[in-house]
């Protein structure tokens, strides 16, 4: 799941200052699930927005609400096509993509993002979210009994690990596991410790070359027979 | 690109609404249990909450007669409560009575007016026919009750001693018929029906009881000493008072012969035996009744019966057997079997048989007799062979209860209606389903205990003595208290809108009672049998896709909060200082009335039926409407729910979070909590009150400089 | 044949000495040149650290090359944090040209215990995968797989950490720098004898040279937070014990004398093959320690 974070509110003031009427634009999925832009979340931030503009006196914005399922599909998109005419700006809750795919799909209205879009993650508990993926487009969890270095050790190296770790905590946060330490006892436990005496060459930086497309549409058959 | 988009979207917008505006509540077990299907869990909700008023509208608009229910109604609703399944069911015939003493249900006059020329006539005045006169004349047809003996009431009069139902409350409900219009013929035994068509009336209902005892079929039954049950009691309850002697024998195991017995005791018998025939488990009298009984220092011989009695000496010698249970019978209850060579005999100075009653119903009725000798209907209308004559109560049901002959005389009035006029029965479909499902373990086991407070009685030996009421009613407290153990069944949250749900496992994980699950399919789903309505997970769902059943819950706080703030804006009083307070319980009776007196002007105080259900939304709402401090007060330990004080902390904190980021201070949103019983939440309001005061008067003398300094 | 004076020491048998010098932070290398001045006679090598604790610095580079010039053994310290591996081998090209040919490995300290927090991390490789990289030049070949015009050629260690409290990751990790090439090791600061002694069973298999770090405390202050905050270093609670016991002023005599009995300790009972001072700050006592330690080295 892409987990992202609500930008504090004063730097959402300062965005949409210049802009008269604004949509907050939820996300249903991701941001629904990371609890930072869906519908709920559009509400509560309508309601501190209103508050704070209460309470400076100065009524310069009014805003609308809105939550689309999912910002980044072109067909959600076409939901706000009698929206966006009705407003100045849009500030959308959704992830660095919803913002972009919107800003595509209408560049006459500008787009702020509300969000800072942090990882792919997923939930320990409630209210807890971890990173585990760096989208390296090298996945090589089989070597690592299933804990990702490149993620999870702070500085993703591949033969780990490093003079820092004490007491299985990294050297840079001490509330965060060693991943090469959880990555050996996980290997010893699957008995397969050689994975760690390996030599790991270094990693191939543009095996995922950004800006990346991924493109699987059904290969055109043949026109003659057989 | 897609041109239907947006007005296939217009369409679904209006079904949204639309759908949430709906009641989806289920009928709970209590109410589905009730022959007159009253709407229990909403009047014990009102009284958990100190609206004793509004609970006795909703208890007098589903019962003609609540206060002769709150006495001896069997409480079908009880015997179904689901409460029982984490300890024991909630008194709600006590909260009935409650709310009637209490909201002086005494006071209310019912309005009626004559639309309609045709006359009805009710042949019988027990409840079933009560209840039919009732609903007649609020349709606006003139009815008469013919009744044979002296008074109203039937059963009510003649069965029920006094010390179940005391005459004055009887009275009083016949005295409201009275002053609806009902015109009332006592001493006047109907014998042929035609002749009431003859005078003019266009319908009958006849619902004349079940007064005739049944015979035990033993050699000397009619020897003197020896008297049945249904004679006995009207005899009493008419004024007499038979002389028993010491040493009386009952011969029955249902309501009668318990009142029997109990009655002989309160005249003076020293000694009173019930003979029962099968064992205790199977005896239809209210267990209740049984224990007040045997309190009372009755003695039951189970499994005993009377084969044989014999004057002599001026006592009745009877020869007894002993039974053993054999196989079921057609009740399903096991048959007793006579145990061979286990006779014995007692002597009695009086046998009084109350084995069971049936209808006589006099052959000039020319109606169908069916077994039992009851009088036979088609159950939907209550119509019997002949035309305009319906039947009704114990006549056709055998001795029942009191609550299905008022339901009896109900739907009687009903299809009389119809039948005047010339149409077809209107049924009413109930649309809302009925809940079905025990409560699962893991839900059961988080909900709070609270022990069931039992209506108080007096001591046993003070009841012998007379025939006052036995049954004292609750106080406020325990009132309160009471009602608020209830799990409201089928009135929980639901996922309204699926297509919102991300499946983000929120409400599963925030549940204090683990009622969300995911299926098979790996959609979530909360069923309504578990679900115990705290209102945490409709405030935590991220996409909103939760609602409370019934549409008043969903807007319950967003209404008042609108309402206050629409008053206090208007009142224009500063500091304004806004508080949510749960409305439950004896923080909400006891506690939230001291919050009240002890408010001063510019304090608004919002009742919430739980402050689970404040979210951070409200919060800040009042906040951006003027509030210049606003608090949540809750139960606490007293919550019946689990947890809810830690959610409400959560929602302040992220509430102070944005208070903080634009300027202002975060405590001026507080939480408050009594902690220990007796602690004073006037003076913390004072504090509170004092606090924001300062806070205010800074703020208005911050801008009074920074307008001066321009 | 050995590519180096240090090179030379690590092929003999003498009890070996190094020791450290952080860079400063800005132009003024006085102070630096001061301790190389004082240091350059006592011990076989310097290091100089790279952006220690992630701090910047004057580059490590810099730092050997005034090493070099002021007539000093030069050991440059590199790390993967800063540069990555076009940056990495353009260095050690520019190294081996000025004659600065000893190289430590290190994977190096996390942005985020420095003083640049924001900044980017790059470890675009690690300290293995940085000794094969030098092995790599020495064959002739950049990483990319291109012939280079000009081969170099290197002396390069490592780092082990013998008082770890998981050790055999360590252990793991160490064999591997040792088949990818390392030559000597510097192991992180050494308190207890007797862990030291456990390593040394193990890696005294292979034909590797190790020093022994011993850090130099000047109070039980220093001692706590260098526990709480300075990555690889754990300072038993006797030894902050002693360092407390002293009077205020005292704490560097303590400290001293801490060093240099570790120091005796480690060479009467052979249990390394040399020391590694670390400093850190207070490089002016280095010569009072070898002396307190009665430990001198045969320059050329």
């Amino acid at each position: 799941m892409i987990v992202a974070e609500q930008k504090p509110l004063q730097e959402i003031r300062r965005m949409i200052s210049p802009y008269e009427r604004v949509l907050i634009l939820g996300c249903g999925t991701c941001m629904t699930v990371c609890d930072a832009g869906g519908e709920r979340e559009v509400s509560f931030l309508h309601n501190a927005l209103r508050v704070a503009q209460s309470r400076s006196g100065n009524e310069a914005h009014r805003f609308l609400e809105y939550t689309l399922k999912r910002q980044c599909e072109p067909e959600f998109l076409e939901m706000l096509v009698d929206k966006v005419g009705d407003v100045d700006a849009i500030l959308s809750l959704g992830c660095g993509i919803g913002v972009q795919a919107i800003a595509e799909r209408f560049p006459d209205t500008p787009v702020l993002p509300g969000v800072n879009t942090s990882f792919i993650g997923m939930a320990r508990e409630q209210g807890v979210w971890d990173e585990r993926c760096a989208a390296c487009g090298d996945c090589r969890l089989e070597d690592t009994a299933g804990i990702c270095p490149i993620t999870r050790c702070t500085k993703g190296i591949l033969n780990g690990p490093c003079a820092g770790t004490k007491n299985g905590k990294c050297e840079a946060n001490k509330d965060m596991d060693c991943a090469w330490v959880l990555i050996y006892k996980r290997l010893e436990r699957l008995g397969q410790l050689e994975k760690m005496r390996r030599y790991y060459p270094m990693r191939n930086f543009r095996a995922v070359p950004r800006p990346k497309r991924i493109v699987r549409t059904p290969v055109a058959v043949g026109e003659d027979n057989g | 690109m897609y041109p239907s988009a947006s007005s296939n979207f217009q369409n679904y917008a209006a079904y949204r609404t639309q759908t949430a505006s709906r009641d989806h509540s289920f009928v709970p077990p209590c109410q589905a249990a009730c022959p007159l299907r009253m709407d229990i869990r909403e009047y014990v909700d009102l009284v958990a909450q100190g609206r004793i008023m509004e609970a006795l509208q909703v208890i007098r608009g589903g019962n003609p007669f609540p206060s002769i229910c709150a006495y001896v109604c069997t409480h079908p609703c009880e015997d179904a409560c689901r409460r029982s399944q984490v300890d024991k069911p909630i008194a709600i015939r006590a909260l009935k009575r409650f709310a009637l003493e209490f909201g002086g249900d005494r006071m209310i006059q019912v309005e009626t007016q004559t639309t309609h020329p045709e006359k009805v006539a009710i042949v019988g005045s027990g409840p079933a026919g009560m209840a039919c006169a009732y609903y007649l004349r609020k349709f606006g047809y003139p009815a008469t009750i013919f009744e044979a003996h002296s008074e109203l009431g039937g059963m009510l009069r003649v069965g029920i001693p006094r010390y179940r139902l005391p005459r004055e409350v009887l009275d009083v409900e016949i005295q409201r018929l009275t002053q609806m219009g009902v015109e009332i013929r006592t001493n006047t035994r109907v014998v042929s029906l035609d002749l009431l068509f003859d005078m003019g009336y266009k319908a009958v209902f006849v619902t004349i009881g079940a007064h005739q005892s049944l015979r035990m079929g033993i050699e000397g039954e009619e020897s003197p000493g020896v008297i049945d049950g249904a004679t006995f009691l009207r005899e009493v309850n008419l004024g007499l008072k038979p002389s028993l002697g010491d040493k009386v024998a009952v011969v029955g195991g249902g309501n009668v012969a318990i009142d029997t017995a109990r009655t002989a005791l309160r005249l003076g018998a020293r000694k009173v035996n019930i003979l029962y025939r099968r064992s205790r488990a199977e005896m239809p009298a209210d267990p209740a009744e049984v224990e007040q009984a045997l309190e009372e220092g009755v003695c039951i011989q189970f499994l005993v019966t009377p084969t044989r009695i014999k004057r002599q000496d001026g006592q009745l010698n009877t020869t007894c057997i002993r039974m053993e249970l054999g196989e079921p019978d057609d009740s399903g209850r096991r048959q007793p079997v006579p145990v061979e060579g286990s006779e014995f005999n007692e002597d009695f100075d009086t046998l009084i048989s109350a084995i069971g009653q049936a209808p006589q119903t006099p052959g000039d009725f020319r109606v169908r007799i069916g077994r039992g000798s009851t009088i036979q209907v088609d159950p939907a209308t209550l119509s019997t062979n002949r035309r305009g004559v319906f039947a009704g109560g114990d006549a056709v049901t055998g001795p029942a209860t009191v609550v299905e002959a008022l339901a009896a005389g109900r739907l009687a009035a009903s299809r009389i209606y119809d039948y005047l006029q010339h149409r077809y029965p209107s049924v009413s479909k109930e649309e809302r389903e009925k809940l079905v499902g025990d409560l699962l373990p893991e839900t059961a086991e988080m909900i709070k205990k609270i022990g069931r407070i039992e209506a108080p009685l007096l001591p046993a030996e003070a009841r012998i003595k007379e025939f006052e009421p036995i049954e004292l009613v609750y106080d406020w407290e325990t009132a309160v208290n009471e009602a608020r153990r209830c799990l409201r069944c089928g009135m929980g949250a639901e996922i309204l809108f699926q297509d919102k749900c991300a499946t983000c496992l929120t409400c599963l994980r925030v549940c204090p009672y683990h009622v969300p699950h995911l299926d098979t399919t790996g959609t979530i789903q909360i069923p309504v049998d578990q679900c115990q309505a705290c209102g945490v997970c409709v405030a935590e769902c991220p996409a909103k896709a939760i609602v409370l059943r019934k549409p008043y819950d969903r807007r319950q706080v967003t209404e008042e909060l609108d309402h206050v703030l629409k008053s206090a804006t208007e009142s224009k009083v500063s500091p304004l200082i806004i508080g949510f307070c749960c409305q439950y319980g004896l923080f909400g009776t006891g506690t939230l009335a001291n919050l009240w007196r002890a408010a001063k002007a510019g304090i608004w105080i919002i009742p919430v039926l739980c402050i689970a259900k404040v979210e951070a939304n409200h919060l800040l709402r009042a906040f951006e409407m003027g509030a210049e401090g606003v608090f949540v007060a809750g139960c606490g330990e007293q919550c019946a729910r689990e947890n809810t004080v830690a959610w409400v902390r959560n929602r302040v904190q992220k509430a102070r979070k944005v208070l903080a980021e634009i300027g202002l201070e975060p405590n001026r949103l507080q939480t408050y909590v009594p902690s220990a019983a007796g602690a004073n939440p006037a003076e913390w309001l004072d504090r509170f009150v004092e606090q924001i005061g300062g806070v205010y008067l800074a703020s208005v003398i911050m801008q009074e400089v920074k307008v001066d300094s321009r | 044949m050995a590519n180096s004076l240090f090179e030379e020491k690590l092929h003999s048998n003498e009890f070996l000495v190094t020791t450290e010098v952080g860079p400063p932070k800005g132009v003024d290398v006085s102070e630096m040149i001061h301790h190389i001045d004082i240091l350059k006679d006592r011990v076989d090598a310097i290091n100089v650290t790279d952006h220690q604790s992630s701090v910047m610095r004057f580059p490590s580079l810099g730092g050997c090359l005034l090493v070099k010039e002021h007539g000093g053994e030069p050991i440059l310290q590199m790390t993967c944090r800063d540069r990555n591996r076009l940056a990495l081998q353009a260095d050690l090209l520019l190294a081996y040209s000025r004659g600065i040919v000893n190289v430590l490995c290190l994977t190096g300290d996390s942005i985020d215990v420095g003083d640049h927090k924001e900044a980017k991390p790059v470890f675009d490789s690690d300290s293995i995968q940085l000794l094969k990289m030098i092995r790599t030049l020495e064959s002739g070949k950049d990483v990319g797989g291109n012939d280079l015009k000009g081969t170099p050629k290197f002396c390069v260690g490592a780092s082990v950490h013998p008082e770890a409290d998981l050790i055999e990751p360590q252990l793991i990790k160490f064999e591997k720098k040792v088949t990818a090439g390392a030559q000597f090791f510097q192991t992180q600061g050494i308190f207890d004898v007797a862990s030291l002694r456990r390593f040394m069973q193990y890696a005294s298999q292979f034909d590797v040279k190790i020093l022994a770090g011993i850090i130099v405390l000047a109070s039980a202050r220093m001692a706590r937070y260098m526990n709480d905050n300075v990555p690889g270093i754990i300072v038993p609670q006797a030894i902050i014990d002693e360092l407390a016991a002293v009077e205020k002023g005292k704490g560097l005599q303590k400290g001293i004398e801490i060093a240099a009995r570790l120091i005796r300790t480690i060479k009467e009972e052979n249990l390394s093959h040399g020391v590694h001072i670390m400093a850190v700050g207070n490089e002016r006592v280095v010569p009072d320690i070898l002396e307190a330690a009665e430990v001198e080295v045969a320059r050329h």
